[in-house]
């Protein structure tokens, strides 16, 4: 065959398979599968999808062009093209990436490939791990892809000298100390005081993929099934903080695009995937691609799906997490994070005590609500202080103070210094919520970049109105909404990033409520339609409610909750619920219907109906009960 | 070389080596009782006007950072560079961009120790190998220091304490007793040249001393911001200056165990490091992201800017001056390489264009 008609060919066939048949059909069903086989049938299905449409994004005959590492993990776990990857494989080598980002794409191929990829591909990979020095990265899910890259390649190269590896040290010695650091995050981070990066709207893939590949192909069993549990513990969790497979705040790290089209992110590549109960994100998530070679050595447990898949009944999940490190101006080096969920069918509120979790892309409390067809929509209403701090910087960083704010401005996070900005964290900001009611009081310091707060008020929310009341009343899907400013405020139009490298902010729809004031606050009820008559009933349920606030000194409010509780709520004071303070130290690790684990346990048990596994750390085990 | 400098140096020192960090001079000390002998030495070359340096100067810094994130492909040399007998700067070794600063083994120049993002990086043969010296519980260093007394002891400044090697970057330890629980994120940590095991370690809430090897620390200087730099001068080993982030410029004149703040020197913002002038004793220099480039030539009593010629705003990330010529630097945050030399007075471009410099290391030709 002429080499024309074979790039016609290619080029039709490539044309044909490129569809994302998950990301452009009409929404799944959240109801979940009952039938093991079809679950398992179904997963499979979706794991070749993403195969298929990588492969049939590939022109191979111009392999420079359209083969990347995914592309080459793709074909070499199809079976196909092993010359043209090898070939490539070479060229790429040549000039490699580095760090972790890099790495454990560099590991898939090394794996995908070691019985496939010539033997001249292979040395080129291997060489590459020689020459180019491999940054570690400064965060939590840099390390993770970092050690769990470099155990791996020292488990497939063995017993090789260090004047081998860009590191200076043997492979017993990468292997060593890889191993030393995952121990320490799986056991005495993780298991233990909660990871600093919970909840990522995206950064899930970073640990997600990198434990895969480690229950995949370590050599060591002990590694293989601490990999496999770890996917349980991240994907457990998972699936109790979604609304129909989207996940929704409070978030430790999410990004300019995630927090207010919430299903917009890589966690909802893995709803999709192992739940099936939402569609998959434009290109399978990006990442999520480096999964799917290896996503049929792993399929979530029943009692995760079901976890995931059922919102009959509602439910508060109560947990702890961490920080990220405050190298300066803390008494500790990751403060206990508090996260409040409550999930219900219509709608889901999440928030944790007003912490700097992190001070770029931390989001500390919404309410989120179920939309049909979540794709586009901003189904989400918080607050926020937007805070630019080179203080906030420098505790997290270890960095001079000016240079910081100008920079993460150039490093994905362009909205760090913007003042109507809809991310990060700030230490202006305390947090209460008990179930669909939460109050955020803000005691910004005079002098503070930005003297302001900010509410998003979405496109996509109907029926708003200001109230005379002071209350402003909206609808979201099936949920309805009631946000009183505490403070005077008035109304600017939402600008968006599109993206981390964006240079301007574009009209998406939807406004923010900026209230100028340093004393200031926010309440949010929400309840579903279900609940009253119709929207004016909701309404003078929310008018009858005793409230009382106060900003003088420091912001307090005290009030009756739409179900029924008395809350007294002061700025830097333990929330009094019913009379009885809210001690936020007896929280343990998690705490819920679903998730439970002590603080220091190393171990969860993850249960729903009939159904429980136990997650041990301690033993290494993975026990399944069912009650009779 | 001034003359007046060099008397100043073998005037004042004790018998031994130093091997200072950051931004300062790693020179061989002569004793008083070998100045006549060195000085007749030395003294020829230095009246015919010698212009070739003794001292290769080494930066630490990276190219075209901006933007740059973990994992981006490199778009130029970073890490490593060395001065080249026609000014310029060529690249050594590894590339890597998260480079801070290095010492140098004072026996053997070939053996260095920098602080970097992945923790102490040493390569025992000029740079050709390398090997992460530290392991995953040891992370981003600020600093590092050589003892140059008891050159097998290195010393590391970590965002979360200190570690120490003993055994020339094999093996690293925690040696913190003394330090405080929190507040110890350490910017910079300077070994004392007159006295192995004799070290000063800014962190973020003083200036701490040990005087054992850090087996045991005290705190000399209690500050409420991160002290960023201290300096010993290479006139007098009792002279120290500290830049800081929020108490302005600081001296001691015994050794390190007491400090006053220099009036004159601004304090609302950071200073980022202090420089001594080897050729001349009462010139000072400090580097400020806000205030750009501050000397002092009278030791110290009267501060003058000296930012005119720099690129604006002269965000000065690090400065350095030449002991061998006297030559002052200026470090531009990602623009380059600024010389001067009539210290300050006018600059020129000197290179390194797009850089971010993190750090100077003048080391004798001799100890190569």
């Amino acid at each position: 065959m002429n080499r024309f008609i074979l790039s016609c060919l290619t080029f039709a066939t490539a044309t044909l398979l490129t569809a994302q048949p998950s990301f452009e059909a009409p929404p799944p069903p959240t109801a979940p599968v009952q039938d093991a086989g079809q679950r398992h049938e179904a997963y499979l299905k979706r794991v070749d999808e993403v195969l298929d449409w990588r492969a049939g994004r590939i022109d191979i005959t111009q392999p420079d062009k359209h083969l990347d590492m995914a592309a080459i993990a793709v074909l070499l776990t199809r079976g196909e093209h092993y010359d043209v990857c090898s070939q490539r494989v070479i060229e790429m080598m040549k000039d490699p990436g580095t760090g972790p980002f890099w790495m454990f794409p560099a590991v898939c191929v090394a794996y995908t490939g070691r019985d496939k990829l010539t033997p001249e591909a292979q040395k080129a990979i291997r060489e590459a791990w020689r020459t180019t020095r491999q940054l570690r990265g400064d965060t939590e899910n840099h390390w993770v892809m970092y050690y769990s890259s470099l155990y791996l390649m020292a488990d497939l190269y063995p017993n090789e000298p260090a004047e081998t590896w860009y590191s200076g040290k043997c492979s017993a010695e990468n292997l060593a100390e890889a191993r030393g650091y995952l121990l320490h995050w799986m056991d005495d981070l993780t298991t233990s005081v909660g990871q600093g990066e919970y909840n990522p709207s995206h950064y899930i893939g970073e640990y997600a993929i990198p434990m895969l590949f480690l229950a995949t192909w370590a050599k060591d069993p002990e590694m293989r099934i601490r990999g496999r549990m770890m996917l349980d513990w991240l994907f457990a969790e998972l699936a109790a903080n979604t609304l129909n497979g989207v996940l929704r705040g409070p978030n430790s790290r999410t990004d300019e695009g995630s927090v207010i089209e919430r299903w917009n992110a890589l966690t909802s590549y893995f709803s999709w995937l192992l739940f099936g109960n939402t569609p998959t994100p434009s290109g399978y998530g990006g990442w999520g691609v480096y999964f799917a070679p290896v996503a049929k050595n792993y399929m979530v447990p029943e009692v995760i799906y079901r976890i995931a898949t059922d919102r009959s009944g509602d439910y508060v999940q109560r947990d702890r997490a961490r920080t990220r490190r405050y190298w300066r101006y803390s008494d500790v080096l990751s403060p206990p994070v508090y996260k409040i969920n409550y999930l219900r069918r219509d709608y889901a509120v999440g928030s944790i005590q007003g912490i700097v979790n992190d001070a770029i892309q931390g989001h500390a409390w919404d309410v989120t609500w179920a939309e049909p067809d979540p794709r586009g929509k901003h189904n989400t209403m918080f607050s926020l202080h937007p805070h630019s701090s080179m203080r906030a910087m420098q505790s997290q960083f270890a960095t001079f103070p000016e240079a910081m704010i100008t920079a993460v401005t150039f490093e994905g996070k362009p909205s760090y210094d913007s003042p109507d900005k809809v991310l990060g964290a700030s230490s202006y900001e305390k947090i209460f919520q008990d179930l669909d009611t939460v109050i955020a009081l803000y005691d910004i310091a005079p002098g503070t970049r930005f003297e302001h707060i900010n509410g998003f008020f979405s496109k996509d929310l109907f029926n708003v109105s200001e109230d005379k009341s002071g209350w402003i009343f909206a609808q979201g899907g099936r949920t309805y909404l009631a946000y009183r400013p505490l403070a005077p405020y008035h109304w600017i139009p939402y600008l968006h990033y599109s993206g981390g490298w964006a240079k301007e902010k574009l009209p998406l729809g939807g406004r923010l409520l900026v209230s100028p004031h340093l004393k200031n606050g926010t309440i949010v009820q929400a309840a579903s339609v279900d609940e009253f008559a119709d929207f004016a009933a909701f309404q003078a349920a929310i008018r009858a409610l005793p409230l009382k606030y106060s900003l003088e000194s420091v912001p307090s409010v005290t009030m009756q909750t739409l179900r029924g509780k008395q809350v007294t709520f002061t700025y830097g004071e333990a929330p009094v619920i019913d009379g009885k303070p809210l001690d936020y130290s007896k929280w343990k690790l998690f705490e819920g219907p679903y998730l439970n684990a002590e603080v220091g346990g190393r171990k969860m048990t993850i249960t729903h109906g009939r159904l429980q596994r136990v997650l041990d750390f301690n033993t290494l085990t993975i026990t399944d009960h069912v009650t009779k | 070389m001034a003359w007046g400098g060099f008397i100043a140096v073998i005037e004042t020192d004790p018998p031994s080596t130093f091997n200072a960090g950051d931004g300062q001079i790693f020179a061989m000390i002569p004793s008083k009782k070998t100045f006549v002998l060195l000085a007749l030495l030395v003294l020829p070359i230095l009246t015919a006007g010698c212009t070739t340096p003794t001292h290769d100067l080494y930066l630490f810094g990276s190219i075209n950072s901006a933007g740059r994130v973990a994992g981006s492909r490199d778009t130029a040399l970073n890490g490593l560079y060395r001065r080249t007998p026609d000014g310029g700067f060529a690249h050594l070794g590894l590339n890597y961009p998260a480079m801070l600063t290095g010492s140098f083994d004072p026996r053997d120049a070939r053996v260095f120790y920098v602080a970097a993002l992945s923790g102490v990086l040493r390569t025992a043969d000029g740079g050709r190998t390398w090997r992460i010296a530290t392991s995953w519980d040891m992370t981003e260093s600020k600093s590092i220091m050589v003892d140059p007394n008891d050159p097998d002891t290195v010393y590391a400044a970590l965002p979360d304490g200190v570690g120490v090697s003993s055994d020339r970057g094999t093996t690293w330890q925690r040696r913190e007793n003394g330090l405080p629980s929190r507040g110890k994120y350490t910017q910079v940590i300077t070994v004392d040249r007159t006295r192995a095991g004799r070290v000063l370690a800014g962190c973020e809430v003083g200036i701490y001393l040990t005087e054992n090897a850090a087996k045991s620390w005290r705190q000399v200087l209690p500050t409420r911001e991160t002290v960023n730099d201290l300096q010993q001068s290479p006139h007098d080993p009792k002279l120290w200056l500290a830049a800081t982030q929020s108490a302005g410029a600081l001296v001691s004149r015994d050794g390190g165990l007491t400090w006053e703040k220099i009036p004159g020197v601004p304090s609302a913002h950071a200073l980022y490091n202090v420089a001594f002038d080897a050729t001349h004793p009462q010139r000072l220099a400090l580097a400020s992201w806000t205030y750009g480039l501050l000397t002092s030539e009278d030791g110290g009593a009267n501060w003058t800017e000296r930012n005119a010629g720099l690129p604006a705003p002269p965000r000065v990330w690090r400065t350095a001056v030449d002991p061998d010529t006297g030559r002052l630097y200026a470090a531009i945050t990602g623009r380059a390489l600024y010389v001067s030399d009539d210290f300050g007075r006018t600059w020129t471009n000197g290179g390194m264009e797009n850089s971010r410099i993190q750090g100077f290391v003048f080391v004798p030709k001799s100890a190569r």
